[in-house]
């Protein structure tokens, strides 16, 4: 009987697990997100509440009613537009002159999982995703946890084995005591419980937990991973590296060449976006600080004569025109209301608290970016030496910076972390001919005797490559 | 003990086995409580400690540690650039060609900016030979001096107040409107651009005219010349085609004209080719006082100051015939000079004779002596002669007379500083007084300027425009490697905005000079811009110089105008020290820091006497001093108050003190250091000579409390005696027990030094081969056999010093401390034993006690294989590398010194004081002197402009030491690794390599067998220091050959 109820179960929860992971392949507001970024997001608004170059999209499977006919729109809306479908005729009319890129190659799960991530974020069920690192701590924890309930079953399971013991060890003292004559009389539990060789193992167990939590806690101060800290522009790379596959050595260009891989300077940023002067996530907001730091008019798309010695009211009012400009053309209105003064102040004063600081009052000047990866001044890091030389992807130790919308620190930049990469991490032995002095290797890889040769091989680990 | 001459001695108290000396070279570091390493005794003597007092600390202790465990880790910031300039990629050095000029001194650099900030200087080996001295090394730290001036200024009864450069300049055009007899003071103007520049002033004032002052005078020389060859300048001269060198106290290798081009051709013929035919130069140095020329001497003939007049004059008698009188000569002196003039007369052609002096007559002599030889046109040409030195004593004194009796109205200072470098100081100050219109046109602050009214101040060469021709034919360029910090401005910009000029951009004016001058003068180039671009881009540009100037003197005629020689019982000479020139640099910390090549001392002038044997075990100083006793020193009418050192080689009844200290108006590093002496140089018809033949000492009146000599300091070369008898100590311990001999690490007979004279390098190579098969053999019976094949491949680090080569300048000391972040710790510090010079350059002396000759020991960490510093460290932190590196891991290192008791070679240091000013604790960061506006070196932003970004910066208790240039080897691996080629020979020098001016350094990994190195590894007058305790060191040196001539010392 037990065993078949065990059987039930099995199925039971393989059912389920099945019906759960079919669900989620048919209709999937995550997978949606990335259609949407990846075909969506340079017509239409990230929330879904505005106007961009095509309509917002919340409430559009309402307002197209039919599921059958948005389908097909979004396949192809040139061609219901040519057969005379009446919204598709409405709207065509609406936008024209632009036209929605056709689609023909979305499943009917795609389109399906596209409009719940619409519908989600429009409606706010689908709020913005949890921090990868949040959910790698749930479920890292959530093993722990896991973990650690063994070791609480074990240590009550030894814990009532020495109780045990005890007792047995009482028990023959006593017949011992008896068979002697002795008096004999029984220990307490209480009183075992507090016998000073108990106590002292108990205290000397606690100093040697209290230290190792306090070595293991000494030797993460200082580290950060997981160090998210907001940035004075909303900069994502999710939308440069991942969305429009920037190369990440385009402004990084200091990777390949250098110690430093380099924030890049702000006129690096004005190579696209002199022409590209609206976000698709902050369409004004953000940019609008790029141009601010580098002096140019995106009004009249020239930089600025003189731009060092100007007045902060005078940049105010290009930037305040520009915004002004933009955010009309957004709402469709002629004049402003007090509200939308209001907005468009606002906009200008974060540009301003963006750009300046205690010591720089003026907007003009380098953007003050915050550091995400620091290491300490006696560690030298080369990363032309990884990235030239060693040939690593930059998402080796940078983790999917791609998929980040605000950056973080993704590996914990330790010493335990960086020797573990050179013990595993082979060098580029055969390609490089700086390698040719290793004359000894060579042999060995060519009689057999070693296959391969690590970083560790030529002296990786060594103080002094790192720290002098 | 004898008068014996083969053998090796550090000093006097090395000699006589001095207890206190024993008692230091015992110990690693010198003996000083804890608590008086807290820095300052006040706190260490109210730093009483009770149980109370430690439960306070402990408490603050762990408070502090848990506030620090819960704070937030600071915010760092990034600034990229808004539009970044495309030559700059931060964090990879760009190199510009440009010349370091400070007044006289010059030589062509390689300016090393990191994110377009300087901090290093190089040679530049496309025009001059690649070295540097120490004084260019240090220039780069000037820039960055926090005493600068750093806007125009007036000066008012409340002291400077800042102007505007168009306050200034209106103020200054009106008042050289109205003024009729207008004076420029200069020092040397080697640059055609600033003569154009004085030009345009003075065609607008025509009054005007420029007096020319050199901090030490060349005038003597230069006027000789003019007489006899109708040319005033310095010929050009040629030290490597020299068979025979006679120098009259002109310290070529050190001060005088162009040292560090002289000190690469002294090398060239140093150096023992063929070792069964070994042929060297032989130089004979006449002087009294010991220079780092004469230290390096075969033979040094000893004539006081006033009576070397007398020895040139004898000389040229000897070989030219005439005869002047020689009472001022010992009858010793007159027999070497014999000899000397015999050798002379079977070198012609290839011999050599220079002086030092600034007596005209006396150079006059000089030329005859040149011109019997047959020297000119062979070891002297004029074709490429000197324009470094122009300075005129006769205008300079005409000035004087001219002011005083106030008929000059306007003055502009540029450069030169009289108040503190001529003799008739005091004077000049006075008739200074009397002009009306004071400008000075001056880097930071000095005597004569802060006399001025007007203050404008000027750039540091490596912000500046310019160019410069210290040699006839070859102009190099200034080029600026940084924005100009302060609100400074160019003097030839400034001079040519006071005349008018509309333009007064630098390059243009530059460029227009050029286009006029050396273009037209070359045909390599036809269009001007391709012409200025390459010269920009080398550094320079190489005309070729010629001179129709020939020997048409009267040497006999000069005979009846030498010095007279004096009679006094004490003579006192005047040098110009290799360090801070005649305190043209006094303010620059590292330069203060360098010790002196031969006195060793550091942080002021220590007045050098004579020392006597005793004939038993003493060496005495005169009057009974001792090293670092105060004594009262009268010249003249002057007293001063100066510390002593014992000096061998210095003649009896003379002394010598070092010009160049005792600055009143100066940046704080050299302020009030030492004594001014400057005042009491003798002025003889109207020429400054620098000695004083009426100079008497009182005996000990005190002792200096920070006597800041390190020649005591890390040694490891010193004997042991047993009853007046040298033993070895180890056989005398151990041999007794165990019947051994010959034991390994004996303190007796070590290797340190090897020489040998020339004629007698046979034999002693024979000696020098035995003993290291010997060693060598002990060291295979040694469990240690080695791990030579675990550097079999890739790189195995080497060095090589060649000490026939070195001459002691010093230079390597500086560009070390300023390639790898080393801190300047001060006077006091030093005279603790507490310097941190990574490189120490070590000064043996060998041959006769009361005249020895010097053999130089470049000492850095020996990178030894077997290393002992590496099993006694506790944490590891210092460990050996697959390199073969010794490595030092700053932020591993506890702080316990057992490494550096355990090194043979006494080579790390350890950081008692937050030298580096990282501290919260004021009393754990030392000021380096005990002015009361003297900062911690390196307490403020600017100054930490210069530091190394590739070099950690160390904090107080680790233990540092050379790394071998770790980071440069680093950056040659990785540019060969990116470049996907192997690594080539010269792809990483050391730092103390480029700078060497001789060559006597070289760098390199021992695997690579077509290497400098490797060649310089076959030489068999190798040697390895201490060879015999099995270290397995990884530098080499090189017996020290000489030619000492017997027959010179009877």
């Amino acid at each position: 009987m037990i065993h078949n109820h065990l059987k039930m179960k099995s199925l039971i929860a393989i059912i389920g697990l099945f019906f759960a992971f079919n669900l989620t392949a048919q209709v999937d507001a995550k997978v949606g997100k990335t259609l949407f970024r990846n075909y969506c997001a340079q017509c239409h608004d990230k929330t879904m509440k505005k106007d961009m170059t095509g309509p917002m999209l919340a409430g559009a499977q309402e307002r197209w009613g039919d599921d059958e006919a948005l389908y097909s729109w979004i396949r192809n809306s040139q061609a219901m537009i040519k057969a005379g479908h009446p919204r598709a005729v409405e709207l065509f009319n609406t936008w024209k002159p632009t036209i929605m890129t056709a689609y023909p190659d979305l499943t009917d799960d795609e389109i399906g999982s596209l409009l719940a991530y619409v519908n989600g974020v429009a409606d706010g069920t689908f709020g913005p995703p949890p921090a990868v690192a949040a959910v790698g701590a749930d479920a890292s924890s959530g093993e722990e946890s896991s973990n650690s309930m063994w070791y609480w079953l074990l240590f009550a399971l030894l814990a009532g084995l020495a109780l045990i013991l005890l007792r047995v060890i009482g028990n023959l003292d006593q017949l011992t005591a008896e068979k002697e004559g002795r008096p004999y009389q029984r220990k307490s539990l209480l009183e075992s419980i507090t016998s000073s060789g108990l106590v002292s193992i108990l205290i000397f167990a606690l100093v040697l937990l209290a230290g190792y939590t306090t070595v293991n806690n000494a030797m993460n101060l200082g580290r950060q991973q997981n160090y998210e800290p907001d940035q004075p522009i909303a900069f994502s790379h999710a939308t440069h590296a991942g969305l429009n596959k920037i190369d990440c050595q385009y402004c990084h260009d200091g990777a390949r060449r250098s110690k430093h891989a380099v924030i890049p300077a702000t006129n690096t940023c004005m190579n696209c976006h002199a022409a590209i002067k609206v976000g698709s996530q902050h369409g004004t907001a953000e940019l609008s600080k790029v141009y601010a730091s580098a002096g140019w008019d995106p009004n009249s798309g020239k930089y600025i004569e003189g731009y060092d010695e100007m007045s902060q009211e005078d940049i105010k009012a290009i930037f305040t025109k520009w915004i002004t400009d933009n955010y009309k053309e957004e709402k469709e209105v002629e004049t402003l209301d007090e509200s939308d003064v209001k907005e468009i102040e606002g906009q200008w004063d974060n540009i301003f608290t963006s750009l300046t600081n205690e010591q720089k009052k003026k907007v003009q000047g380098p953007i003050e970016w915050t550091r995400v990866h620091n290491l300490p001044d006696h560690v030298y890091f080369n990363h032309s030496q990884h990235v030239t030389a060693g040939k690593i992807e930059c998402q080796t130790c940078h983790g999917a910076v791609e998929e980040m919308d605000v950056l973080k620190q993704d590996a914990p930049l330790s010493m335990g972390w960086c020797i573990n990469c050179h013990r595993q991490t082979e060098v580029q032995f055969n390609e490089n001919d700086y390698y040719k002095d290793y004359a000894k290797y060579h042999e060995e890889i060519q009689s057999g005797e070693r296959d391969k040769v690590t970083v560790a091989d030529i002296g990786g680990l060594e103080c002094q490559k790192c720290h002098y | 003990m004898s008068n014996k001459n083969s053998n090796v001695w550090i000093g006097d108290k090395d000699l006589t086995r001095d207890e206190s000396f024993i008692a230091i070279s015992e110990q690693e570091f010198a003996d000083s409580s804890l608590l008086e390493t807290l820095g300052n005794e006040e706190v260490a003597e109210s730093a009483q400690g009770n149980r109370r007092d430690f439960l306070k600390f402990l408490g603050f202790g762990l408070g502090a540690a848990t506030i620090a465990a819960g704070c937030d880790i600071p915010v760092k910031r990034a600034l990229p650039y808004v539009v970044k300039p495309e030559e700059i990629i931060p964090g990879v050095a760009n190199y510009y060609a440009s010349t370091f000029v400070n007044g006289s001194d010059f030589a062509p650099i390689l300016v090393k900016t990191r994110e377009a900030r300087p901090i290093k200087i190089e040679g530049n080996a496309e025009l001059g030979q690649g070295g540097t001295s120490a004084r260019a090394q240090a220039s780069v730290l000037d820039l960055y001096d926090t005493n600068r001036f750093k806007a125009p200024l007036n000066n008012t009864a409340d002291g400077f107040q800042a102007s505007s450069w168009e306050d200034l300049d209106k103020a200054v055009v009106a008042k050289l409107a109205g003024a009729s007899n207008i004076r420029i003071l200069t020092n040397t103007i080697m640059s055609p651009t600033t003569q154009a520049a004085v030009d345009a002033f003075v065609a607008k004032y025509p009054s005007t005219k420029v007096v020319t002052h050199d901090a030490v005078s060349y005038s003597g020389i230069l006027d000789a010349n003019e007489a006899d060859f109708g040319d005033r300048s310095i010929p050009g001269y040629h030290f490597d085609k020299a068979d025979v060198i006679v120098a009259f106290n002109a310290d070529f290798l050190g001060t005088w004209v162009s040292p560090t081009e002289f000190n690469q051709q002294y090398a060239v013929g140093r150096q023992v080719k063929d070792v069964t035919n070994p042929k060297i130069s032989k130089h004979i140095q006449v002087e009294s006082g010991m220079s780092l020329t004469g230290s390096n001497a075969d033979n040094r003939i000893l004539v006081k100051p006033s009576a070397m007049g007398e020895a040139i004059a004898y000389l040229y008698g000897k070989l030219a015939g005439g005869s002047a009188s020689s009472k001022g000569l010992t009858a010793r002196a007159k027999k070497a000079l014999d000899k000397t003039a015999a050798t002379l007369s079977a070198a012609k052609g290839k011999s050599l004779v220079i002086s030092g002096s600034n007596n005209p007559a006396e150079q006059m002599l000089i030329n005859g002596i040149n011109n019997a030889l047959g020297n000119y046109g062979s070891t002297i040409d004029f074709g490429s002669a000197y324009l470094n030195r122009a300075g005129n004593d006769t205008d300079v004194a005409k000035l004087v007379s001219d002011m005083k009796s106030g008929s000059i109205d306007a003055l502009i200072v540029m450069g030169a500083n009289p108040v503190y470098s001529h003799a008739a100081k005091a004077t000049f100050a006075d008739a200074m007084s009397k002009v009306a219109t004071k400008i000075s046109l001056a880097y930071v602050n000095d005597e004569t300027t802060a006399l001025c009214d007007m203050v404008a101040p000027v750039h540091h060469a490596l912000e500046s425009w310019g160019d410069v021709q210290a040699r006839r034919g070859s102009i190099t360029m200034v080029q600026p490697t940084i924005h100009p910090l302060f609100n400074t401005r160019q003097k030839e910009a400034s001079l040519m905005a006071w005349a008018g000029s509309t333009s007064t951009d630098m390059y243009e004016t530059m460029q227009s000079v050029w286009k006029n001058t050396a273009f037209p003068l070359q045909s390599k180039y036809a269009s001007f811009s391709s012409f200025w671009n390459a010269s920009l881009h080398d550094g320079g540009v190489n005309l070729g110089g010629s001179s129709a100037a020939s020997y048409s003197g009267n040497a006999s005629a000069a005979m009846s105008s030498i010095s007279k020689s004096a009679s006094s019982e004490l003579e006192i000479s005047f040098f110009e020290p290799v360090s801070v020139g005649n305190g043209q640099y006094s303010a620059n910390p590292w330069l203060q820091e360098m010790p002196d090549p031969v006195t060793r001392t550091s942080w002021g002038n220590y007045l050098a006497v004579p020392v006597s044997f005793d004939g038993h075990n003493k060496m005495l100083g005169m009057n009974g001093l001792e090293d670092g006793d105060m004594v009262e020193l009268t010249v003249g009418g002057k007293t001063v108050t100066v510390p002593v050192i014992k000096q061998f080689g210095q003649m009896p009844g003379t002394v010598s003190l070092a010009l160049g200290y005792g600055r009143t108006v100066s940046g704080a590093a050299g302020l009030n250091i030492g004594v001014d002496i400057n005042d009491c140089v003798t002025v003889d018809n109207g020429y400054s000579q620098y000695y004083n033949n009426s100079a008497s000492i009182s005996g000990k009146v005190g002792t200096e409390e920070e006597y800041s000599c390190v020649q005591y300091h890390h040694t490891y070369g010193v004997t042991t005696l047993k009853d007046g008898e040298e033993i070895n100590a180890d056989e005398e311990a151990l041999g007794m027990a165990y019947g051994l001999s010959g034991y390994q690490g004996a303190l007796t007979d070590r290797s340190v030094i090897y020489h040998s004279r020339v004629d007698d390098l046979k034999d002693n190579l024979d000696n020098l081969h035995h003993k290291r098969e010997h060693a060598q053999h002990l060291n295979d019976q040694q469990y240690y056999g080695g791990f030579d094949e675990a550097y079999e491949m890739g790189h195995h680090w080497g060095m090589h010093v060649d000490l026939n080569a070195c001459t002691g300048c010093g230079a390597c000391t500086v560009a070390c401390m300023a390639e790898n972040n080393i801190p300047v710790v001060g006077k006091k510090e030093v005279s603790r034993h507490h310097e941190m010079t990574w490189l120490r350059i070590d000064r043996y002396y060998y041959g006769d006690i009361e005249n020895p000759r010097a053999v130089y020991q470049p000492m850095m960490c020996q990178h030894c294989d077997n290393a002992p510093c590496e099993n006694v460290c506790p944490v590891n932190a210092t460990n050996h590398s697959s390199e073969g590196l010794n490595q030092m891991t700053y932020n591993r290192c506890i702080g316990t010194r057992y490494c550096a008791n355990n090194c043979p070679y006494k080579v790390r240091r350890f950081n008692w004081l937050d030298y580096t000013n990282a501290d919260l604790f004021p009393a754990n960061q030392p000021a380096f002197t005990d002015n009361d506006d003297s900062t911690p070196y390196g307490a403020d932003n600017l100054t930490r402009m210069v530091l190394n970004p590739d070099v950690t910066v160390r904090s107080r208790g680790v233990i540092e030491k050379c790394s071998f240039c770790v980071q440069r080897i680093q950056e040659g691996k990785l540019t060969a690794k990116t470049e996907g080629r192997q690594l080539k020979d010269g792809d990483v020098k050391s730092a103390c390599m480029t700078v060497c001016p001789t060559g006597a350094i070289t760098f390199g990994d021992q695997n690579d067998k077509n290497s400098l190195l490797a060649q310089k590894l076959a030489n068999p007058l190798n040697y390895i220091a201490l060879e015999e305790i099995n270290v397995r060191s990884s530098v080499n040196y090189t017996m020290k050959v000489n030619n000492h001539d017997e027959k010179l010392d009877a």
